[in-house]
């Protein structure tokens, strides 16, 4: 059961010491034999800030941070900078990423279950990362484990840190997780889709948790999901990505009341809502291109309702709207959603 | 009279704990009573371990219930695997969560989609072909993905093929079991709005199972939530969302992320339970943030409440049900 | 668990006395000891003699009784032959056949399982394909055919190693490496596979997310998930040990336990036949016994009944 930490919600950032960023993203890419996975990714977190990234199946949004922290398998070049703190991790040597993995960048993924060692005690598994991060031993780590397990809502710590993984339920497996990734006690934590894969009163408890987490530890969060509700929740920004590039950045509140990118505006009105009123739903026709298939142009354009004859010229850059809004369609002028045009007899064919 | 009628429907497994430990009895369904009229929605809500998947596969007389009796259209099933069982195949079908999954990786989508009307002797080859290709149209799939095989489609082409495959034999009732829950929500809702389209032009009803509350109150015409094999809260739609009765309902709504939200959310507290061990009285009742003595020993009844939903919670009947966000749970 | 055991003892003996009287009867019933050890020109007499000195004029199931019996009391019979105790002849050759069995097993493990994991971690490359090509060919090419054409090579051809027996201290190099490479080959894939699903799995990239290096990943997360079907496997092998001395023995006139076999098959001098069949089939049994008990102690999923 999780503790009370005290007010959650969403709201302000913790006030910045100096101003200057934590991680900044500098045209990112990621290029694999297949087709470009990432391209020219332009994002900063500044320290306690919760950012958010909406994605769907194809749109780089994992691929982003595997790449950031070194963690791609395969054949595949990384392009850009990633900086932290000013340093740039792209291309610096293992011994160095594998300190900010766990130290000062953690990361949890989305299906705990099979994301924890099954062979290994996971007081062992926590202790691996006390003992790599901050030099613990002996009673000292046990204690340590047991503060961090107390720490993400984990009830009889003293006893738990002893079991295996598949002796506890989803839920309670994502807590590990987490509690693993605070042990190198980062300034960073990337959760990529950490609820999916769970129950969604379980979700509601495991977001609740980061929220407090991040609040206490003045740690900077970044929420990577394909539901805009759930990273609207906990987020103070949220970047949209589509086929691999950053296609809107805006503060949460702006985001929702007015987005700008045509796409935004398709994943609002494609998602069901409570409203319980019975309706069709607003799909976006077709689906995402594939890395070696793009198509010429704004990436978005063939699904696009308002696509216009310059859409399929060139790719659209990311220009500034409003403050902190940013867009990457020359069409878009942030006015407030425009209704999507009732055409549901085109709009149920499959894509190309 | 209904197309499909489950009346107190039980089912109980019989396991082994781990590889030397003594039996157990897992309750997946207890005492679960639905109908389905035709040509309407039925929407089944719940998490994990709830029984959801199990009642569905029971209504479709894919497993045997220990207990109750599943009648369609007035008529108890068959026993499964006798000959009137297979028959009545082509009256009720199934739509599972993973496409991929679901269809045979050797075979094209045409002959997938043909294979219910060869099975049951549907018309001649040619009239099986017309068949096949007007599926595929009204699925939104192309001729040339007919001919394809699935790992060449996407999830959503491929789930529509599986829809195809399911309406090949014009059924009247489709259980869809989490059918979009492993695609994007924006092919989702086209999948979901094809699956309404071809519901309402033939007429099917459909037992719509998912975890999403929001997607099934969009299309269902009534709504049942259920919580460890039983059924808790059950009506229609909009008065489920705008006054749950159910503390659980309550909770599963609260669940959902709001990005309107201001200020703390009411949590729901522990675990979600295990359907081996199941609390005494009222299933919900360690979680729930107003149980009473009397919950901790007598088990609710399903009983209508004022405007005619049915609740099984002491408290519900005692009360006026609570609106959604006034109590913290 | 008392249950647990219990259960499984009563299989295994079951197994065993199903294997014995299988043995029993086969050979009872396939062909006469009698001629085939006094030869086709026996006198009548000394045909009745034998069959009266061994029991064979009475019915099978007496035969098979006074066998049991026989077994109860740790008497395993006597040799057609020359009369002597089956148990210490067979005891004698198991120490022999384990002298080339024992080396060619510590290859196999040795060299099959470092392959193995050494193409899983450079899965793709030129040496993946070389070792898995070899692993392929180690195991394909029957035992008989490459002791032999080591034997051609080795002992005929440059007369570095004797090409059979066990006279001096180089004999058992031969059939030792002869076997380690099938085992080898056998275990680099077996390996190799169980490593690759590992090392595809979710809790792998948790590891290096950690901030662990890629040896600590391996050595800590990977080997010991990808140790348990190899370890049950190396494990039902070790069963398979005795019995699969056969081949390798006759190609190179080894002096061992399979070599026994054949002789005494050929003889039709039941006893020893039978000896050596129960105790390859006890070794089996118990080493498949032995496995499930380990794939327990190994996998911790398999034991929480319990908890």
């Amino acid at each position: 059961m999780t503790q009370a930490f005290g007010e959650t919600g969403g709201g302000a950032a913790n006030a910045l010491t100096d101003g200057r960023p934590l991680v900044e993203l500098r045209d990112l890419s990621v290029l694999f034999p297949r087709g470009p996975a990432v391209q020219g990714v332009d994002l900063t977190i500044m320290p306690g800030e919760a950012v958010g990234i909406v994605g769907e199946s194809g749109s780089g949004k994992s691929v982003t941070w595997l790449a950031v922290l070194g963690l791609l398998a395969g054949d595949h070049r990384v392009g850009g900078r990633a900086l932290l703190d000013g340093a740039d991790l792209i291309g610096a040597p293992n011994t160095h990423l594998s300190q900010v993995r766990g130290g000062r960048i953690g990361l949890i993924f989305q299906d705990p279950a099979s994301s924890l060692n099954p062979v290994r005690r996971v007081g062992e598994q926590i202790g691996e990362a006390l003992r790599l991060h901050r030099g613990m031993s002996g009673p000292a780590l046990r204690t340590e484990a047991k503060r961090l397990f107390d720490l993400v809502g984990i009830p009889d710590a003293g006893r738990r840190i002893d079991l295996y993984p598949h002796e506890f339920s989803g839920g309670q497996n994502q807590r590990v997780m987490i509690a693993m990734a605070l042990a190198g006690q980062p300034e960073l934590l990337v959760a990529d889709e950490p609820t999916t894969a769970l129950d969604v009163t379980i979700q509601a408890q495991i977001l609740s948790l980061l929220e407090d987490l991040r609040r206490e530890l003045n740690m900077a969060l970044v929420l990577i999901s394909h539901d805009l509700s759930v990273v609207g929740e906990v987020c103070d920004r949220i970047s949209v990505m589509y086929a691999g590039r950053i296609v809107e950045t805006a503060p949460t509140d702006r985001l929702f009341a007015r987005p700008a990118h045509p796409y935004t505006r398709g994943l609002l009105d494609a998602a069901p809502s409570l409203a319980g009123d019975r309706r069709h739903l607003v799909p976006i026709r077709g689906a995402v291109p594939e890395p070696w298939n793009m198509p010429p142009g704004c990436a978005f354009a063939p699904r696009c309702l308002h696509a216009r004859g310059d859409c399929g010229a060139a790719m659209p850059t990311l220009r500034d709207l409003e403050a902190g809004h940013r867009v990457r369609c020359p069409h878009a002028d942030g006015s407030g959603r425009i209704a999507a045009p009732a055409e549901t007899g085109e709009l149920h064919h499959a894509a190309t | 009279m209904p197309l499909l009628e489950l009346r107190n429907l039980q089912r109980v497994y019989h396991t082994r704990k781990g590889a030397w430990g003594g039996k157990d009895e897992v309750h997946a369904v207890r005492d679960v009573s639905l109908s389905l009229e035709r040509g309407r929605i039925l929407g089944l809500v719940g998490e994990s371990g709830c029984g959801k998947s199990t009642t569905g596969r029971m209504a479709l007389g894919l497993e045997e219930a220990d207990g109750g009796a599943v009648l369609f259209e007035g008529a108890p099933l068959p026993a499964a695997g006798s000959s009137d069982w297979r028959s009545l195949r082509r009256r009720m079908q199934m739509v599972f969560q993973d496409p991929l999954g679901a269809l045979d990786r050797r075979l094209t989508i045409a002959d997938q989609v043909a294979e219910p009307l060869v099975i049951h002797g549907i018309g001649s080859a040619a009239e099986r072909r017309e068949r096949v290709e007007s599926l595929l149209h009204a699925t939104g799939l192309r001729p040339d993905q007919g001919a394809a095989y699935p790992h060449e489609l996407s999830g959503g082409q491929r789930q529509r093929a599986v829809l195809a495959r399911a309406l090949a034999t014009g059924p009247d009732l489709l259980v869809c079991d989490e059918p979009v829950s492993a695609l994007d929500v924006s092919i989702q809702a086209q999948v979901v709005n094809l699956l309404l389209s071809l519901q309402q032009e033939m007429g099917i009803a459909i037992l719509f199972i998912s975890h999403d509350l929001k997607l099934v109150g969009m299309i269902s015409d009534e709504v049942a939530i259920m919580y460890l094999g039983r059924i808790v809260e059950r009506g229609d739609p909009k008065a489920l969302f705008r006054a749950p009765a159910h503390p659980y309902t309550r909770a599963l709504l609260n669940a959902v992320p709001d990005p309107a939200r201001r200020g703390p959310r009411p949590l729901l507290a522990g675990e979600p339970p295990n359907p081996a061990a199941q609390p005494s009285g009222c299933p919900f009742h360690p979680r729930c943030a107003m149980a009473r003595a009397d919950c901790t020993h007598i088990a609710p009844e399903l009983k209508p409440i004022a405007d005619g939903r049915l609740v099984a919670c002491h408290l519900a009947h005692k009360g006026a049900a609570v609106a959604r966000e006034a109590e913290a749970c | 668990m008392l249950m647990f055991v219990l259960q499984r003892l009563a299989r295994a003996v079951l197994t065993i006395l199903i294997v014995v009287t299988f043995a029993f009867v086969t050979l009872r019933l396939t062909s006469d000891p009698t001629l085939v050890v006094l030869g086709p020109d026996a006198p009548p007499e000394s045909i009745a003699a034998f069959r009266l000195r061994w029991g064979l004029d009475k019915p099978i199931w007496q035969q098979f009784f006074y066998y049991v019996a026989g077994l109860m009391r740790g008497d395993f019979g006597r040799s057609m032959l020359n009369g002597a105790d089956v148990l210490p002849m067979v005891v004698a050759r198991i120490l022999v056949t384990l002298k080339i069995m024992l080396p060619a097993l510590a290859i196999g493990v040795g060299v099959g399982v470092s392959a193995g994991v050494f193409a899983a971690l450079k899965r793709g490359t030129l040496a993946d394909r070389m070792i898995m090509f070899l692993a392929v060919v180690g195991f394909t090419v029957p035992g008989f055919v490459l002791g032999l054409v080591l034997v051609l090579v080795f002992a005929v051809s440059l007369g570095w190693l004797p090409s059979g027996g066990n006279d001096s201290w180089s004999s058992p190099i031969l059939p030792v490496v002869t076997l380690g490479a099938y085992w080898s080959a056998v275990l680099a894939r077996f390996t190799r596979s169980s490593m690759i699903e590992v090392l595809g799995q979710p809790y792998i990239l948790t590891a290096s997310a950690k901030g662990l290096l890629w040896q600590a990943v391996v050595t800590r997360h990977a080997l010991p998930n990808a140790a348990i079907p190899v370890v049950t496997t190396v494990g039902l092998m070790v069963g398979g040990m005795l019995a699969g001395a056969v081949v390798t023995e006759s190609v190179f006139s080894w002096p061992g336990l399979g070599q026994l076999l054949v002789t005494s098959v050929a003889a039709r001098d039941v006893a020893i036949v039978q000896c050596i069949l129960l105790l390859v089939a006890t070794t089996m049994v118990l080493s498949n016994m032995a496995v499930d008990f380990l794939y327990g102690l190994l996998d911790p999923r398999l034991r929480s009944g319990l908890h």
